[in-house]
């Protein structure tokens, strides 16, 4: 049986990465699954200098899901290049790895630095965090910034590159016809949803920066459809993520046309559910009769 | 790991402990760290609730824990020979030499002291327990102490007994009564507000004080960096899954 699929030219074992932020630097993971049978794991998004993140509480529950305010808490690239790459090589899974910044330069910056690191196989711009309030998603409001963060990075980078977006983008057809121009490789979708929720004890906003971010299988239908949606309007290839927990979920994904699917949320509530979603693939495709899993990738369009 | 429940027992309306077995892991559990419970095979409620473990004895052991929510409702009715799915032991627990220990638990707040008690008798070091409850229901908690002495307790109720008033006006009585030896360590676990008066109790400059803390988590084992406490510093934050839940009162900024 063959589950290995690919991005372009990005070639993966398997279709189930590892999403960024839930996946912490790798390491963490380690007692609870074998990286090396993920098809590739997503850093965290990292930042030129380290940055501390939001107050709590970052985290709240809802029904079928959760949201968080983390604001992006990271070691920074230094660090992390110094203390997770040795790790990360002795790997030989893909590495993604995730960039921010509040500025096109800060992106730029991170982006140079990872240029020098064989290991990292690719880089995912993230223009679609929810919880900062400079970067993340504002870049996706306006077009022409947008196009000159993805110009800039691309300039510096060699490396395989996704842009992540969310549901902040309010045309596709531009926001691809941007990503097409300037070389993006491949495209994840989505990001969590930009939500709110109210301390009634407190009489207050729960979170500090009242929004945050929704994700896990709350979302599952509103990312299918912006997966769909996007597919109807791009050839590149494309991650899709957003509430995905079981073979099942990862399926509906793959058959819309994902190329690859990313595991988030749900990590964080069974650290090893990827190899439970690849063995669930693996069933799914021995039951069916199929032998080639990209023979199912787009079959419902 | 598959948990199984072996025995389950209500204290109060609100208070609960099972006992479950579970694989080896648990065995290594010390005295502070905790697990990660799935309350259900479902998808809501989503995430897993961390507790305390209070007791280990070989593969089994003991959790306590007061209904507060869903999550607590939920956990309550299981039944005796039901499976949970549970992750851990987690996080970093208390230091376990010292030369006299200070135990200062509030409400379920007990449950690490209860197990740092338990460990700190088997290893002769001696210490004391101070216990506060907020009222009569949570009466029972006291029945766990009565292997251990000295024991103080308090309650916010007038009850015969116990010192009327909270733990931490209880400690500093007992600050003020006796005189401490070298290499005194003091080790809290409450609500946030006990912890917040033990930074202001003046009798406690110079003595270490080792406090566990909760957090709100979304996965408690480092990855979501969801748990984050400030430091004292105000240079970031530590992680309470992954750098505590045991910290020195000194490094956090609450
Ligand atoms: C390291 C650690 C150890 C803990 N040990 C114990 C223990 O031994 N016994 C015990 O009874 N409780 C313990 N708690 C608290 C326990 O996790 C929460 O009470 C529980 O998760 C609430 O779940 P729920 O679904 O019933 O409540 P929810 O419906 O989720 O919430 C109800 C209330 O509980 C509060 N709450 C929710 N999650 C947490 C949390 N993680 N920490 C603190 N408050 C929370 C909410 O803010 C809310 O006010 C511990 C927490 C941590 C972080
Ligand atoms: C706690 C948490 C932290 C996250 N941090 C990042 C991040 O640093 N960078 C990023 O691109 N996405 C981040 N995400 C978004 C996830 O990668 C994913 O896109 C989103 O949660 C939807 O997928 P899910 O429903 O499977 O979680 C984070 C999500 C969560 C829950
Ligand atoms: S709860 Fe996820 S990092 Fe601590």
């Amino acid at each position: 049986m063959n589950l290995a699929v690919s991005l372009g030219k990005m070639k993966l074992s398997n279709p189930v990465i590892l999403a960024s932020g839930t996946c912490g630097y790798g390491k963490e993971l380690v007692s609870y699954l074998d990286l090396n049978q993920v098809g590739a794991l997503t850093i965290k998004s990292l930042s030129i200098t380290p940055w501390k993140g939001n107050p709590p509480p970052r985290v709240r529950e809802t029904c079928g899901g959760m949201m968080n305010s983390i604001g992006l808490e990271n070691k920074g690239v230094h660090r992390f290049l110094e203390e997770d790459l040795p790790f990360l090589e002795t790997l030989t899974t893909r590495v993604f790895v995730g960039i921010w910044g509040k500025t096109i330069k800060e992106y730029v910056a991170v982006a140079q630095e990872l240029e020098k690191a064989r290991r990292i196989d690719a880089i995912e711009v993230n223009v679609s965090c929810p919880n900062v309030e400079k970067g993340g998603a504002t870049f996706l409001e306006d077009e022409e910034t947008l196009r000159r963060l993805v110009a800039e990075v691309r300039s510096v980078t060699g490396k395989f590159l996704i842009v992540k977006v969310g549901p902040q983008v309010r045309d596709w057809g531009k926001v691809v016809s941007i990503f097409e121009k300037e070389k993006v490789e491949a495209i994840s979708v989505t990001n969590s949803f930009p939500a709110l929720s109210v301390d009634v004890e407190k009489m207050d906003f729960f979170f500090h920066l009242k929004f945050a971010g929704l994700s896990g299988p709350a979302i599952k239908p509103l990312a299918l459809k912006m997966v769909y949606e996007l597919l109807c309007v791009t050839a590149l290839p494309v991650i899709g993520m957003g509430g995905i927990a079981t073979a099942s979920d990862a399926l509906e994904f793959l058959l819309l046309g994902a190329r690859a699917i990313g595991l988030g949320s749900y990590t964080l509530v069974n650290p090893s559910s990827a190899l439970q979603v690849l063995k669930g693939l693996e069933e799914y495709l021995t039951r069916k009769q199929i032998d080639d899993i990209n023979s199912i990738i787009g079959k419902v369009r | 790991m598959k948990a199984m429940v072996q025995n389950k027992r209500f204290l109060s309306e609100k208070l609960c402990t099972l006992t479950l077995t579970g694989d080896e892991g648990i065995t290594s559990a010390s005295p502070g760290q905790f697990v990660m419970v799935k309350v259900n095979e479902a998808f809501d409620p989503f995430l897993r609730r961390p507790l305390g473990i209070m007791e280990v004895d070989g593969n089994t052991f003991t959790l306590l824990f007061e209904i507060v929510g869903r999550g607590t409702k939920m956990l309550a009715q299981k039944n005796v020979g039901e499976e949970l799915d549970v992750l851990g032991p987690l996080g970093k627990g208390f230091s376990l030499f010292p030369s006299f220990g200070i135990l200062v638990a509030g409400g379920r707040g007990i449950v690490p002291l209860y197990f740092l008690a338990s460990t700190l008798a088997r290893t002769g070091i001696p210490f004391v327990f101070l216990l506060g409850i907020r009222s009569r229901e949570e009466l029972p908690l006291l029945d766990f102490l009565e292997k251990f002495s000295p024991v103080f307790w308090s309650c916010e109720e007038e009850v015969p007994g116990g010192f009327c008033g909270d733990v931490v006006a209880l400690l500093q009585q007992y600050l003020s009564s006796v005189s401490l030896p070298v290499g005194t360590r003091v080790y809290a676990c409450g609500p946030e507000g006990m912890v917040r008066a033990l930074c202001r109790v003046e009798m406690l400059r110079g003595i270490p004080v080792e406090v566990s803390l909760e957090s709100l988590m979304g996965c408690g084992f480092g990855v979501c960096l969801s748990c984050g406490v400030e430091k004292k510093d105000g240079k970031g934050y530590y992680h309470v899954c992954k750098d505590g839940p045991v910290f020195l009162l000194s490094e956090v900024g609450l």
